[in-house]
C-alpha cells in the first residue's frame, strides 16, 4: 500500500471509529424524519381542551349553520347578553346582531380569557360563508343548493416538461413543492458538509502542527502527500456518511414506504410513475402523491445521490485544500479565524444564492452560481431537483474538478512552507509569497 | 568510507540564508555530533538530509549515490520537538509510522513486539498516548525511529526530557544500534554527551561549517600545551626549576596527601621530554599529563571566533 493510502486509512479509521461519528450518522436521518413529523406532532400536542361558546343570535340565521369541531363548539343560547357574560364556565359569548346579513360588522365576541387568531378566523370564515349564501338566496335562484355544489371547485395543476419528454409521452415535472424541499435539503446538506468537514481538516492540520507529529511525518512522506492523504481520508468519511444515509433513504423509500401506504395510494403512485395518469387525476392530494412517487422511485433517488456525492467530493476537495492551507499557516484555531474568512464567505454566499434558486431555478444568477466553482456545489445541488439540463450539471462538475487540481496545487505550496512556520500569524501577503517560493 | 556526504549545500529562505556552502562527510559506523548554537542551521541541514526540504545548491550523497526519495526508508529521524498523535493508541500509532517507513504490517508487528519487550513497555500497547508521561512517550517515539533498522539514524537532542536511568538505557540502545552497523548523527548542545559518545563532530555556526573532525583529533589540535603535574616535595622547588621552561598557571595541595598539583603551560621552545626530565630532577614526580580542552571550550572558542 502506498503512503497516501496509509495516511488515508489512518485519517478514516480514526474518525469513523469515533462515537460522535457513529451517533450523528445514525441519528441524523432519525432527526430529519423527526423534523418532518414535527408539525403533525406539534398540532397534536398544541390542541387544547374543547372550547364552548354561547351564541346569542338575534337574526336566527347564523346559529343553525355554525359547525363546531374538536376545538370549538357552539351552544345556541336564549339568555340575555348580561346573563351570558356572567357565565364564567364557558369560553365566551358570541353576540350576533339582527341585521347581520346587511351589516356584517354587527357581531361581537366576549371571551373570558384570551382568544386566538385561529379561533377568530374560524368564526369569521364560517359566518362569511353563511352570510354569502343568505345574500344569494335573495335572488330566488332555483336549486341553489345544487348549483352551489356544482360550482365548488379546487384546481390541481399538473406541470409537464416539454424539454424532458420522450417522443409521444408526457413527462410529468417534479412538483415545485417537492423540488423546493429537496433543493433546500440538498443545498443545506452540501453547505453544512463543506463547512463542518472543511474545518475538520483545518483543525486536524493545526493539531498535527501543534503536537509536532508533523516533523516525524514529513521525514517519511512529502508534505503534499500528507495534505492530500488527510483531505482524501476526511472525504472518505464524508462519503461514507452520505452513502449510509443514501442507503437508508432509498431503503425506506423503496421497501418501507410501499408497505406502509394504503393499497390504492400505491396503485395511483405506480400509475403516475408509469405515466398512464397524472398526479392530479389520481384523486389524491397532488403534492403528496408526487412526494411518494419520488420517494419510491429508486432510480431517481440513486441518481440524486450520485450527483450529491460527486458535488460533495468535488466541493469538499476544493474547499478543504484551502482549509488545510490556512491550518498549516497558523498555530492555533483562534489565529485561523481571520485567515479562513475568504474561504467561509463564498460558502455562505453560495447558500444565499441557493435560496434565490427557489424563486427561479433558471435565472442567470442561479445559472452562473451553479457553474462557477466557488459556489457551484451548493447552488447546483439546490437546482438539480428542478430537472435542469444534464449538460449544465456536467459542465459544472468538470469546472469544479479542474479547479480542485488548481486549489490543491496552490494549497500544497502554502502548506509545504506553513507547517514549518511557528510564531507570528502570517499575513495574506506572506501567504502569496509562499506560493511563489 | 562515508555513508553520507554533504557537498556544498546552500539553502536560502526569503529573508535569510540557512546553510551557506556547507560540506561534511559522515564516516560509516560512526557516531557523529552535529553541533552549533541555536539558529545556526542544524535543523535545516537535518531537513535537507531527510529530504523534507531540498537544497538550492549542492548535493547530498547517501551510501555512494545522490540521495533519492527511496533512501528515506533507510533513515530514521527523531526530531527535537517530539510528537505523537495524542488520541491514538500506542500500538496502532507505532504500526502507522512503521508502515510509512515501508515495513509490511506483519514485519512491523513482529519487530514492534520485540522492541516493546526489550524496553519493558508491552503493557502500553493499548494505552492512548495522552495517558503516557513525557518520558514514556519518548520511548515509544524512539522505537518508531529505529524500528525499520535504518542505516542512518538522526537524533535531535535525544536525551532531553529523560531521567538519568532512561537516558542511560537509551544511550546503550544507541550504542548497540551502532555496533549492529548503523551510523548515528547527533544534533545537540550537550557537550558532555558529545565527549562521551561522539567520535566525529561538525560545528555549524551562522550557516557555515566552521569546524569538522574526529573528537580526539580536535581536542588534540586545540590543546594549548597545558599540562597537569602532581609531585611530592616542595612546590617552591618545582616552580623554581620549571620557570625557564613553562609558565605556571597555579598550584593546589592534594588533600590528605603530601603532594601538590600544578598546572603549567609549556613555552613554545620547550619540549615535553625536557620538561619531564627537569621536573623529575627537582621533585618526586607522581604524574605528568596533558590537559585536553573540553568540547565545551572548543565549542565556545570556535563560535566566538577566538580559535
Amino acid at each position: 500500500m502506498n503512503k497516501i493510502g496509509i495516511i488515508i486509512a489512518r485519517e478514516f479509521n480514526e474518525r469513523v471509529r469515533k462515537k460522535s461519528f457513529i451517533i450523528t450518522t445514525i441519528l441524523m436521518p432519525v432527526l430529519m424524519l423527526g423534523m418532518m413529523a414535527a408539525p403533525t406532532l406539534m398540532m397534536l400536542f398544541a390542541k387544547g381542551e374543547t372550547k364552548e361558546l354561547l351564541v346569542i343570535d338575534q337574526s336566527s340565521i347564523i346559529v343553525p349553520n355554525l359547525e363546531g369541531d374538536d376545538e370549538l363548539t357552539f351552544a345556541p343560547s336564549t339568555l340575555s347578553l348580561e346573563q351570558a357574560r356572567a357565565n364564567q364556565d364557558v369560553f365566551g359569548v358570541l353576540w350576533i346582531g339582527e341585521d347581520i346579513v346587511d351589516n356584517p360588522s354587527n357581531v361581537k365576541l366576549y371571551t373570558n380569557s384570551s382568544s386566538s387568531m385561529s379561533l377568530e378566523e374560524n368564526i369569521s370564515s364560517q359566518m362569511e360563508r353563511i352570510i354569502e349564501r343568505e345574500r344569494l338566496k335573495r335572488y330566488d335562484i332555483d336549486n341553489l343548493e345544487q348549483i352551489m355544489k356544482d360550482v365548488k371547485v379546487s384546481v390541481s395543476l399538473t406541470n409537464f416538461r416539454n424539454d424532458l419528454a420522450e417522443e409521444g409521452k408526457d413527462e410529468e415535472a417534479t412538483s415545485s413543492v417537492i423540488a423546493y424541499l429537496l433543493g433546500l435539503v440538498l443545498g443545506m446538506m452540501l453547505y453544512m458538509f463543506l463547512l463542518i468537514y472543511g474545518s475538520m481538516v483545518m483543525t486536524s492540520v493545526i493539531e498535527e502542527k501543534g503536537s509536532r507529529v508533523l516533523d516525524v511525518l514529513v521525514s517519511s512522506v512529502s508534505p503534499f502527500q500528507l495534505m492530500m492523504g488527510k483531505i482524501l481520508g476526511v472525504a472518505a468519511v464524508a462519503v461514507t456518511q452520505i452513502a449510509i444515509w443514501g442507503v437508508l433513504v432509498c431503503g425506506i423509500g423503496s421497501a418501507l414506504l410501499p408497505a406502509l401506504m394504503p393499497q390504492d395510494v400505491m396503485q395511483s403512485v405506480e400509475a403516475v410513475q408509469a405515466g398512464t395518469i397524472t398526479s392530479a387525476q389520481a384523486g389524491i392530494d397532488a403534492d403528496m402523491l408526487s412526494a411518494i412517487s419520488f420517494a419510491t422511485d429508486t432510480g431517481r433517488l440513486v441518481m440524486m445521490f450520485v450527483w450529491l456525492l460527486l458535488f460533495l467530493v468535488g466541493g469538499f476537495l476544493f474547499y478543504s485544500a484551502m482549509f488545510a492551507a490556512v491550518g498549516s499557516a497558523v498555530d492555533s484555531i483562534q489565529d485561523a479565524n481571520q485567515l479562513q474568512t475568504p474561504i467561509t464567505v463564498p460558502i455562505i454566499l453560495a447558500l444565499i444564492l441557493a435560496m434565490s434558486v427557489f424563486n427561479d431555478p433558471n435565472s442567470p444568477l442561479a445559472f452562473w452560481g451553479s457553474i462557477i466553482p466557488l459556489t457551484s456545489p451548493v447552488v447546483m445541488m439546490a437546482r438539480i431537483p428542478f430537472d435542469i439540463p444534464t449538460w449544465q450539471i456536467v459542465l459544472s462538475l468538470v469546472l469544479l474538478y479542474i479547479s480542485v487540481v488548481a486549489t490543491a496545487w496552490v494549497a500544497g505550496k502554502i502548506y509545504r512552507v506553513g507547517i514549518f512556520m511557528h510564531g507570528k500569524k502570517p499575513s495574506f501577503k506572506e501567504l502569496l509569497s509562499w506560493i511563489k517560493q | 568510507m562515508s555513508i553520507l556526504q554533504i557537498e556544498n549545500v546552500t539553502k536560502r529562505y526569503s529573508k535569510h540564508t540557512a546553510l551557506d556552502d556547507v560540506s561534511l562527510s559522515v564516516p560509516r559506523g560512526s557516531i557523529y555530533g552535529l553541533l552549533g548554537p541555536n539558529g545556526a542551521g542544524k535543523t535545516t541541514l537535518i531537513r535537507v538530509i531527510n529530504r523534507i526540504t531540498l537544497p538550492d545548491a549542492g548535493r547530498v550523497i547517501f551510501d555512494g549515490k545522490p540521495i533519492s526519495d527511496e533512501d528515506i526508508y533507510h533513515i530514521g529521524y527523531l526530531p527535537e520537538e517530539r510528537g505523537l498523535y495524542k488520541k491514538m493508541k500506542v500500538g496502532e500509532q507505532a504500526l502507522f509510522f512503521a508502515r510509512l517507513k515501508g515495513l509490511s504490517r506483519r514485519e512491523a508487528l513482529t519487530r514492534l513486539k520485540e522492541w516493546f519487550v526489550r524496553l519493558g513497555i508491552e503493557s502500553w500497547w493499548d494505552k492512548k498516548v495522552e495517558d503516557l508521561s513525557k518520558g514514556m512517550a519518548q520511548k515509544v517515539q524512539f522505537i518508531t525511529t529505529v524500528l525499520h533498522t535504518p542505516k542512518l539514524l538522526i537524533f535531535d537532542e535525544p536525551f532531553s526530557g529523560f531521567d538519568p536511568i532512561n537516558a542511560n538505557i537509551l544511550k546503550q540502545e544507541i550504542l548497540r544500534l551502532r555496533d549492529e552497523g548503523a551510523t548515528v548523527i547527533f544534533s545537540t548542545h550537550n557537550m558532555a554527551s558529545v565527549e562521551e559518545i561522539c567520535d566525529h563532530i561538525t560545528l555549524i555556526n551562522k550557516s557555515h561549517n566552521i569546524l569538522s573532525g574526529s573528537v580526539d583529533e580536535l581536542r588534540h589540535r586545540f590543546g594549548e600545551n597545558v599540562f597537569e603535574v602532581t609531585y611530592g616535595g616542595g612546590s617552591s622547588a618545582f616552580e623554581a626549576a620549571m620557570s625557564p621552561l613553562a609558565e605556571l598557571m597555579g598550584t593546589v595541595e592534594v588533600a590528605d596527601t603530601p603532594y601538590h598539583t600544578s598546572r603549567i603551560r609549556l613555552r613554545q621552545d620547550a619540549s615535553v621530554r625536557q620538561s619531564i626530565a627537569t621536573a623529575n630532577d627537582a621533585v618526586e614526580l607522581r604524574s605528568f599529563r596533558e590537559v585536553m580542552p573540553s568540547m565545551n571550550d572548543i565549542f565556545i572558542r570556535a563560535v566566538e571566533g577566538t580559535l
